[in-house]
């Protein structure tokens, strides 16, 4: 099957909630995203109005994400009045367009609360093992 | 024996040296005398010298475009089968046409790489977020893929995983054009050609110069510190084996003159056009010299004699046949070539030698056609 071309082939009404969002393109196990805006009542597997970037999530040889933006395009459906999926929000906070997203900062947190314990654990094995030793 | 290896080095022969004794054999070829490159990274800036209008006239008169060599076929283009040249009937002014539409052609084909100055490297945090470590520990490079943006302002930049916000360096730039938007022969990864250093030098050994260049030229770009690497020392690889036929007629030729002007090592450069007996071309590459450097002894005279040089025609051949005229320029020609080699040459007795022999030849010259002249009666 060929992609649809990134100008978008999907049918969409004028005054119809419109929305950005991410559309897995990948196959299994290898997930890969189009920032695409759609009708916001349509399935992620109908053709969308317009493919507005690109994501990336799997590290690539330089443990580097990439992640591609037509920021010309999404401005332009940003002032159509389209919304904003969570994830999408995520990568354009971090890519310094949007705020950063509070559940980016959430996850950090948490990330970094987990690895807080991790090493608490870590810690006292190490210690359990030398006092059985 | 120090000495004997500088004489080596001097030479760039490949040399072996058998000892009397011993049957030992010491191989010394010149790959081995590495080439130090030397960029355009101190604080003087090439560019506008490079594309003033005069000096880019100079160093295109300079290059001597041979129309055989700069029309010639390099590749069939995808062709399965070549196609077979045209012949017409034309009249002169169709010809006249023809031949204009040739010397365009010719220009976008002599089109020379540009000479920049190395550029600086990128260091523009635009912000920090230490709430964001922890987040992930991949880097996230974001790319603005807005139609019809040029590739070097193209907004990319990159979070780190400490949270910082900046733009990406010249490197990563380039790896993300080429990504999103290929330039076609350019590779992502750098060529073995240009990384190897021993494919590298066996492409100077063969004297493969015009690949070697042509390809930095499309996998490069010219204020890149590598792209400047690798022409330095493909330039003193040539000026060393004084091959320079081979870059005439392309459109590396220019720059190569650049280079080796600005570094003040274009003496071999001026040997090589006067015993060629090119005296025309050694005037205007004084007067390059004089615009560049601006030490040349007597310099604003050469300049003027290279805009009488201009509109005379290329000779890609010795003469011969001279007319009057001629015989007045090229004269003034060696007695400006005499200057320069007094004054700022720094191989003064071969080039005087060369000068000599030149002017022998000359003389023989002036008499043929004088004679023939007279010949004709029409003296």
């Amino acid at each position: 099957m060929s992609l649809p071309p990134a100008s978008g082939t999907g049918r969409f009404f004028a005054k119809a909630a419109k929305s950005i969002r991410l559309i897995r393109q990948g196959c299994t196990n290898r997930p890969f995203f189009h920032i695409s805006v759609t009708q916001r009542r349509r399935l992620n597997s109908q053709p969308v109005i317009e493919q507005l970037g690109s994501y990336d999530p799997m590290p690539n040889i330089n443990n580097e994400k990439l992640v591609a933006l037509n920021l010309e395009r999404i401005k332009y459906w940003l002032g159509k009045g389209a919304h904003v999926s969570p994830p999408v929000a995520e990568i354009l906070g971090l890519s310094g367009f949007f705020p950063i997203h509070p559940r980016t900062y959430m996850t950090a947190w948490r990330n970094r609360r987990t690895e807080r314990e991790n090493l608490a654990k870590q810690l006292e094995a190490e210690k359990s093992k030398e006092a059985a030793a | 024996m120090t000495l004997l290896f500088s004489k080596i080095a001097q030479n760039n022969i490949k040399t072996v040296i058998t000892r009397n004794n011993d049957l030992q054999i010491l191989t010394i070829s010149y790959r081995k005398l590495s080439i130090v490159p030397s960029l355009y990274d101190g604080k003087e800036d090439p560019a506008p010298k490079f594309f003033s209008s005069n000096v880019q006239v100079l160093l295109k008169r300079l290059t001597r475009p041979d129309f055989n060599k700069v029309f010639r076929k390099r590749t069939n283009s995808g062709l399965a089968v070549l196609r077979t040249p045209k012949y017409k009937f034309l009249t002169n002014e169709e010809l006249e046409a023809e031949i204009l539409k040739a010397n365009k052609k010719a220009d976008v084909l002599l089109q020379m790489p540009p000479v920049v100055k190395v550029h600086q490297p990128v260091d523009d945090v635009l912000s920090k977020d230490p709430a964001l470590v922890g987040y992930d520990s991949a880097k996230y490079l974001f790319t603005d893929i807005t139609f019809g943006i040029a590739n070097e302002r193209r907004l990319i930049v990159e979070r780190d995983p400490d949270g910082t916000l900046r733009h990406c360096g010249h490197d990563v730039r380039k790896r993300l054009n080429q990504t999103y938007f290929p330039i076609p022969g350019r590779k992502i990864k750098e060529p073995m050609m240009f990384t190897n250093e021993d494919r590298f030098n066996s492409l100077l050994d063969r004297q493969e110069y015009e690949f070697l260049l042509d390809r930095a030229c499309l996998q490069y770009e010219p204020d890149e510190a590598s792209y400047q690497r690798i022409t330095s020392i493909t330039y003193q690889h040539i000026d060393m084996n004084k091959s320079y036929d081979l870059l005439r007629s392309t459109r590396h030729f220019g720059p190569m003159t650049f280079y080796l002007t600005w570094h003040q090592s274009m003496d071999s450069l001026m040997l090589e056009l006067l015993q060629s007996g090119a005296v025309r071309e050694g005037v205007l590459l004084a007067a390059l010299r004089q615009a560049l450097l601006g030490d040349v002894a007597n310099g604003d005279n050469a300049q003027a004699l290279a805009q009488q040089i201009l509109p005379t025609p290329i000779q890609l051949a010795k003469p011969e046949r001279l007319t009057e005229e001629d015989i007045q320029l090229d004269n003034k020609c060696v007695e400006c070539i005499e200057e320069y080699i007094v004054s700022n040459s720094a191989m003064k007795s071969q080039q005087e030698l060369a000068l000599q022999g030149f002017r022998e030849h000359y003389q023989q010259l002036i008499e043929l056609s004088r004679g023939l002249k007279k010949a004709h009666g029409n003296a």
